[in-house]
């Protein structure tokens, strides 16, 4: 007994203070900005990574591009739905669930709603076993069956699902499975630009193209954050080696002051940028980001 | 056994008090996206950072030529708490919520690819979770 009551008084007493400096009379607003105030670095003047955040478009500004570039629908160049299963390793599931989520958004653009109910039932399973259920839940499913056919609908579930799921993963501190869907997401979508671009040499495909150069940089950072672990270390390897060839690509940048509409809460930019970028680099391109999805898909 | 089930029972109920703050996060987040509505489509991912009074928070984003996008910038319940600039990557500045009593979102149009730098700081608070929200138009 006095053993037990040695070891319970200072568990009790620990509890007691994490109460009571999480209670208070305060508001709950006010009590949350002091628990933050002990969380915070106070020696770092910008936070995030390396003082970053870095923001990684959306797969289906591309897949959009792709499709207003009157381009026809391929499904072979989508990862088999089939294949879901096959994704063994939480770094496969994570790489995967952001590729399906490319491919869902794809057919859905192309209303091939027989495919897109595929991805659908793809993503579901990967999110599902990554525990993601407070986003891919019942409610979801029946609301995507429910809006089956109605394009604008379905990308609308479909993002909020992906946004509550990149939530769910930053609250429970799975900053990497995050950056790991985000990162699938887009070489799916580099992908994609680079299959259209052999098949129809679209200008506006090819600079889109070109834009990613930006966007692979951050995707780097974001990704270098992780790379203590092997899987992730490969990954960053042949992302670095992908920059290689970006680092070809030419940029300029011309700054113009934007042009503002208070009543319509819009800016506009007016700054203006160029991109070269030659048939040798997209081809050098094409193989590699084809090497490194061919990795994540096998 | 008392003393595992004892053990567990003050790691649970710990967890769950140090736990608020991110759960506060994620109201925030809630709240904020309130913002990114039709016509616009959330890019699927929140951004977020907790800062102090005199931090600020760098986001580095993508914006490709031709599209609309739609900031939400928001922190704590209420609009207008977090102020947010705009910078291209040669850091002039193309936009500040602060000319605009605070406004929690702002649309911006883009004429050609450029990457944008966000900075948000807290408008007055001691501390507070920055959440950032970005939406495109189709």
């Amino acid at each position: 007994m006095k053993k037990q009551s040695f070891y319970l008084i200072p568990l009790f007493l620990i509890s007691c203070c994490i109460v009571i400096s999480s209670c208070g009379g305060n508001s709950d607003e006010e009590n949350a900005e002091k628990r933050m105030e002990n969380m915070i670095d106070s020696s770092n003047v910008t936070v995030g990574v390396g003082g970053k955040i870095f923001i990684i478009p959306s797969p289906i500004q591309t897949a959009m591009l792709i499709q207003k570039s009157g381009a026809k629908y391929d499904k072979g160049m989508l990862n088999s739905p089939g294949k879901v299963n096959s994704y063994s390793t939480k770094f496969q599931k994570c790489l995967n669930l952001g590729i399906y989520g490319a491919d869902l958004g794809y057919a859905t653009l192309y209303d091939q709603t027989q495919d897109a109910l595929l991805y659908f039932k793809a993503t579901n399973t990967l999110a599902t076993d990554l525990g993601l259920t407070n986003a891919f839940d019942n409610t979801l499913v029946e609301r995507f069956q429910k809006n089956i056919g109605k394009k604008d609908s379905i990308l609308v579930l479909v993002s909020s699902a992906y946004r509550a799921s990149n939530d769910f993963l930053k609250n429970n501190e799975r900053n990497e499975e995050a950056a790991l869907i985000i990162a699938g997401g887009w070489i799916e979508t580099l992908q994609f630009a680079i299959n259209i671009m052999n098949t129809n040499g679209n200008n506006e495909v090819k600079r889109r193209i070109a834009d990613q150069k930006s966007t692979l940089s951050n995707l780097i950072s974001l990704i270098s954050t992780y790379q203590g672990n092997e899987e992730y270390a490969e990954l960053l390897a042949k992302l670095n080696d992908l920059e290689t060839e970006y680092d070809k690509v030419e940029y300029k940048y011309v700054y113009e002051q934007p042009v503002v509409d208070e009543v319509k809460k819009n800016t506009t930019f007016k700054s203006k940028s160029e991109v070269k970028i030659t048939p040798e680099n997209i081809k050098a391109i094409g193989e590699k980001i084809a090497a490194i999805r061919n990795l994540i898909v096998a | 056994m008392r003393k595992y089930v004892t053990i567990l029972a003050f790691l649970a109920f710990n967890f769950a008090f140090i736990n608020r703050s991110a759960a506060q996060c994620d109201t925030i987040a809630t709240v904020c996206a309130k913002h990114i509505i039709s016509p616009y489509i959330s890019d699927g991912q929140q951004y977020r950072a907790l800062l102090l009074a005199d931090q600020t928070a760098e986001f580095h984003a993508t914006f490709f030529g031709g599209g609309t996008y739609r900031i939400a910038a928001c922190t704590g319940l209420n609009d207008g708490n977090l102020l947010f600039s705009v910078f291209d990557e040669q850091r002039n500045l193309l936009f500040s919520n602060k000319d605009f009593k605070n406004a929690p979102y702002w649309d911006f149009s883009v004429t050609s690819t450029m990457g944008i730098i966000l900075e948000a700081t807290l408008a007055g608070a001691h501390s507070g979770c920055a959440v950032v929200l970005i939406g495109f138009k189709p």
